[in-house]
């Protein structure tokens, strides 16, 4: 009986023992972590020092999970979404789980964690800013890099789909009807505008051809800057359109100029 | 009597030369337009065939191109010799024959590394060479037909953009060096891409 006794015991603390020195592993894989990214041990220290009582209060309830989602709090590399899911777990899982006594000792947790969060919330943010640019940074180079190559090996990727195909050949039949016909009556822009016009209505009839974006340095740049790769999206959609437009212009008014010097030469031919 | 005669003769020639001169000077401005786009064509026609240039230009300056394809060949026979080598009953010939092709593979790697070298400095120098005289031609051409247009048309047909189509050379109804440019230029690139 006093041999059970004693190893009764003995396993108590003995896993006593082994819990402190998970505690101690986590603890310590984060102070590594710390190290490794440059977030100073005085800061942490601080931090921990705010924290203190909080997790104390986390270790009173004797929950092996409290102490590893306290430890991913303390983590500086946690975004502020998942810090915040972590509370809002922890706080509802320490509202079921735990009862009267515990809540009262869980409640002023949260006022008192936002103090001691904000502290560290300006350099993990200014932290987490600076890994996904230059993350963002590396990813972009190598894109680059990427569409060089492909470059550089000569693989066309811009072709001549059906509706550029017709637009052009719209310019040219309406340059050709309007030096013939129109020219003496009214500007040859305005029956632009017009064909323009039924061009943007006649789009949705053709099929559509995915354009693939591509990363230049001007767009990698911007992107770094901090526009949103929506807006970037939007104004190179936009700007594609108008270089459409101006494309159709360019030979709309050189098969006009074209057939005016030809019909001039064959004028002062014939005379 | 002659002295008339002649002088009706010398002023007939004379109005004839002039009248011939003035349809040259027509004729030379009639085609001002025709002389900027082929310009413009054969420009982008060299531009393209900037790759082909600069490799056969290479393939010239290359000194070692056929001690590179010896090494190759005697590689590709010492391998062939080496698969019929058996590593277990003639080991040392078989590693002195390994030793022969290592040596020689990296031999032939430093090689084709500078023949690479030559060949991207190559290409540049081209490149460089290739905008140089484009830029040269194209400055050129634009002093030429800075004042006057390269072409005439009604100005009620271009309206209301005839100034920005004149521009540079202010003439109502013309069509100047700088707008005829760009016009040629989209229409010379378009036109080679389809073709290409």
């Amino acid at each position: 009986m006093e041999v059970n006794e004693e190893s009764a015991s003995a396993r108590t603390a003995a896993q006593r023992r082994a819990e402190i020195r998970r505690r101690k592993l986590l603890m310590d894989s984060e102070d590594r972590m710390n190290k490794i990214v440059g977030f100073s041990k005085a800061d942490a220290d601080a931090v921990r020092s705010a924290m203190e009582p909080r997790f104390h209060l986390d270790l009173v309830r004797n929950e092996p999970w409290s102490s590893s989602t306290s430890s991913k709090r303390l983590s500086p590399h946690m975004t502020e979404t998942s810090v915040s899911s972590s509370k809002m777990s922890e706080r509802n899982g320490s509202s079921d789980a735990v009862g009267e006594d515990d809540v009262s000792r869980v409640r002023p947790r949260p006022r008192g964690e936002l103090s001691g969060d904000e502290l560290t919330h300006s350099p993990r943010r200014g932290l987490h800013k600076y890994l996904s640019r230059f993350d963002d940074a590396i990813k972009l180079r190598g894109q680059l890099a990427n569409e060089k190559a492909a470059q550089d090996s000569g693989v066309e990727s811009e072709e001549l789909d059906s509706f550029c195909l017709f637009r052009l050949l719209g310019s040219v039949a309406l340059a050709i009807f309007v030096r013939i016909f129109v020219c003496q009556y009214l500007s040859i822009f305005a029956p632009f505008l017009t064909l323009e016009l039924g061009f943007m209505g006649l789009n949705k009839y053709f099929p559509k051809v995915e354009k693939k974006t591509q990363t230049t340095m001007l767009t990698s740049a911007l992107l770094l800057s901090g526009i949103p790769a929506e807006v970037i999206n939007r104004s190179m959609d936009t700007y594609r359109r108008m270089s459409d437009v101006f494309f159709d212009l360019c030979v709309y008014f050189f098969t006009f100029i074209l057939c005016h010097e030809l019909l001039m030469l064959f004028d002062s031919q014939m005379s | 009597m002659v002295r008339t005669l002649l002088k009706s003769t010398f002023c007939s020639v004379f109005v004839l030369l002039k009248v011939d001169h003035t349809d040259e000077q027509k004729m030379a401005a009639g085609f001002n337009w025709f002389l900027v786009l082929s310009s413009v064509f054969l420009c982008n026609l060299v531009k393209s065939f900037l790759p082909a240039i600069s490799s056969f230009l290479s393939k010239i300056f290359q000194k070692d191109a056929d001690q590179e394809m010896e090494m190759r060949t005697e590689i590709q026979n010492m391998r062939m010799e080496l698969s019929t080598i058996s590593m277990m009953d003639e080991f040392a010939r078989y590693a002195r024959l390994e030793r022969k092709i290592n040596k020689m593979t990296d031999q032939l790697k430093t090689l084709v590394k500078s023949r690479t070298a030559q060949q991207s400095k190559m290409k540049w120098t081209v490149k460089i060479v290739f905008y140089i005289l484009q830029a040269a031609l194209m400055i050129s051409i634009i002093l030429k037909y800075y004042a006057e247009p390269v072409t005439v048309v009604p100005s009620k047909w271009i309206a209301p953009l005839e100034k920005l189509v004149a521009f540079p050379s202010g003439v109502a109804g013309g069509v100047g060096i700088t707008c005829w440019l760009v016009v040629c230029n989209k229409v010379v690139a378009i036109g080679l891409h389809a073709v290409s």
